[in-house]
């Protein structure tokens, strides 16, 4: 469970997160939503540490990061997968040694059982045959599920994931949704999703944040989006006809 | 302020970049390959330049000989000289902060904008140890050692040109490099060179780590890198040149 309070943050006079608090439940996809430049990016890091909060708490089941040592953060960010926005693969590093990369680094593994964990782990996000391919070989797709892969290699407690669909066709999209659905389900850990991907709320939100301009707007479920009369979140949600319809038909049921 | 402000975070980026690594026996093979990458592929435009260099340096000293009464094996010490003091460390060392700094800036600029470094960061990593550490050390290892590929080249450049074009004799030539040798000219220069193996890993790497935006952004971070390496070199050079002959 990852729980923040009160969360400020201003880059010079422009304050990009006002008080938001949210609990993020294990075993559950998180999601943050809201429009390009509500600040879902920045609360994402904010919450990892790539950047400083001005005030407010993280805490990662019960442990507040905010008051932790760059030492003890660094112990702690073991415990973390990330999924950035265009992949983050390392360029210069096969596939495998993109996923092998953390165990290298942090564990005491042998060779066998380091390549053991790694063939497991591409074999979770249902890749066989790229092992020796060079992320610039891959396509966009595949680059994200290696860095899902690359994410729950040390079996992280936490998971992040900002963005995941961004640039994907919308068959790839429900692949990668259903995949971090599954490892959080599977692996008991939470996850935070970023994301303005509609079809992604509708799938995978079980517990849902949306801000707008930096301000906490609604929480609750994929149930409960479609009957929310939330203004900021009509506009965000319905901005797709599509949806618009699905509410209609709802409401004449 | 701007200059206080980058130098200051120069000292924090060093301060982070020798802390201790997580697993030595990464960095190392990290260290090996940056000095495949950055230093022996760097050994055919050492050589090229530096035998031209020589030849030309051997054509100038003859052309400027006019007084019959000097020996023409002066040619050849002029050469050697000119190649031990000054060629071969401080020029070398502002063409190496054009290929190798470059390559190291946009390298990790590329990563910053690409998000790798956060990645690395997210995982646990001290990013700016892991990418920048083995640099240093790769090129302040590799640095003299290109010092003394490039004196060597650039002798033989003159013995190849100064005959060639008979401006000296290779005899005379051959005479003129043994003559007076003074081994602490060579141990001047390897000093230089480990200073200036250090400022080209260093700065680059600093430019390529702070760089914010985008493509055009880790070009115009290349740029900034190059120059400003190239000013640091050359002061330092003074510094040095100053201290210790």
């Amino acid at each position: 469970m990852i729980k923040i309070s009160n969360i400020y943050k201003s880059f010079e006079e422009k304050d990009v997160l006002k008080n938001i608090s949210k609990e993020f439940r294990k075993g559950e996809t998180n999601l943050i939503i809201g429009r390009s430049g509500s600040g879902k990016t920045v609360l994402l890091k904010s919450i990892v540490g790539l950047l400083e909060v001005d005030s407010g708490h993280i805490f990662y089941d019960d442990r507040n990061f905010t008051s932790m040592n760059l030492k003890m953060r660094k112990k702690l960010r073991q415990e973390m997968g990330m999924v950035f926005q265009g992949g983050a693969l390392f360029d210069s590093l096969t596939v495998e040694e993109n996923i092998r990369f953390p165990l290298d680094m942090f564990s005491r593994l042998s060779p066998g059982e380091k390549q053991k964990q790694v063939d497991f782990c591409l074999d979770r996000v249902n890749i066989n045959d790229a092992h020796k391919k060079f992320p610039s070989e891959i396509s966009g797709g595949m680059q994200k599920r290696v860095a899902i892969a690359r994410a729950i290699v040390l079996n992280p407690k936490y998971l992040f994931c900002d963005e995941p669909n961004s640039g994907l066709d919308p068959e790839t999209s429900i692949l990668i949704d259903d995949l971090i659905h599954q490892i959080t389900v599977d692996l008991q850990i939470t996850t935070i999703i970023n994301t303005h991907d509609m079809n992604s709320v509708m799938e995978i939100g079980d517990n849902i944040l949306f801000i707008s301009e930096g301000e906490m707007c609604w929480e609750g479920n994929r149930q409960e989006i479609l009957s929310t009369e939330n203004q900021k979140l009509q506009e965000f949600v319905f901005a797709n006809k599509q949806y618009q319809k699905i509410r209609d038909d709802k409401m004449n049921e | 302020m701007n200059i206080f402000n980058q130098t200051g975070r120069y000292f924090a980026l060093l301060l982070k970049v020798f802390s201790r690594p997580e697993r030595h026996s990464l960095y190392i093979r990290q260290t090996f390959n940056e000095i495949e990458n950055l230093g022996i592929q760097s050994v055919g435009i050492v050589v090229i330049i530096s035998v031209f260099m020589g030849g030309i340096m051997t054509l100038q000293v003859a052309y400027n000989m006019i007084n019959p009464l000097l020996p023409t094996t002066l040619i050849g010490l002029g050469n050697r000289d000119s190649l031990i003091l000054e060629f071969s460390s401080t020029i070398m060392g502002l063409i190496m902060a054009g290929k190798i700094g470059a390559n190291i800036t946009a390298e990790i600029g590329s990563m910053k904008v690409t998000e790798q470094i956060d990645s690395l960061e997210i995982m646990g990593v001290n990013s700016a140890g892991y990418l920048i550490l083995p640099k240093i050390i790769a090129v302040v290892l590799i640095f003299p050692m290109l010092y003394i590929l490039s004196v060597f080249f650039g002798i033989l450049g003159g013995l190849i040109v100064g005959p060639a074009v008979g401006a000296v004799s290779a005899p005379d030539y051959l005479a003129g490099i043994q003559f007076a040798f003074n081994p602490y000219y060579v141990t001047f220069s390897l000093i230089k060179c480990l200073v200036f193996g250090f400022l080209i890993a260093s700065v680059s790497a600093f430019f390529g780590y702070t760089v914010e935006g985008g493509a055009f952004d880790v070009g115009t971070a290349s740029t900034r890198a190059v120059v400003n390496t190239n000013i640091l070199i050359l002061v330092s050079d003074l510094i040095l040149t100053q201290l210790l002959l």
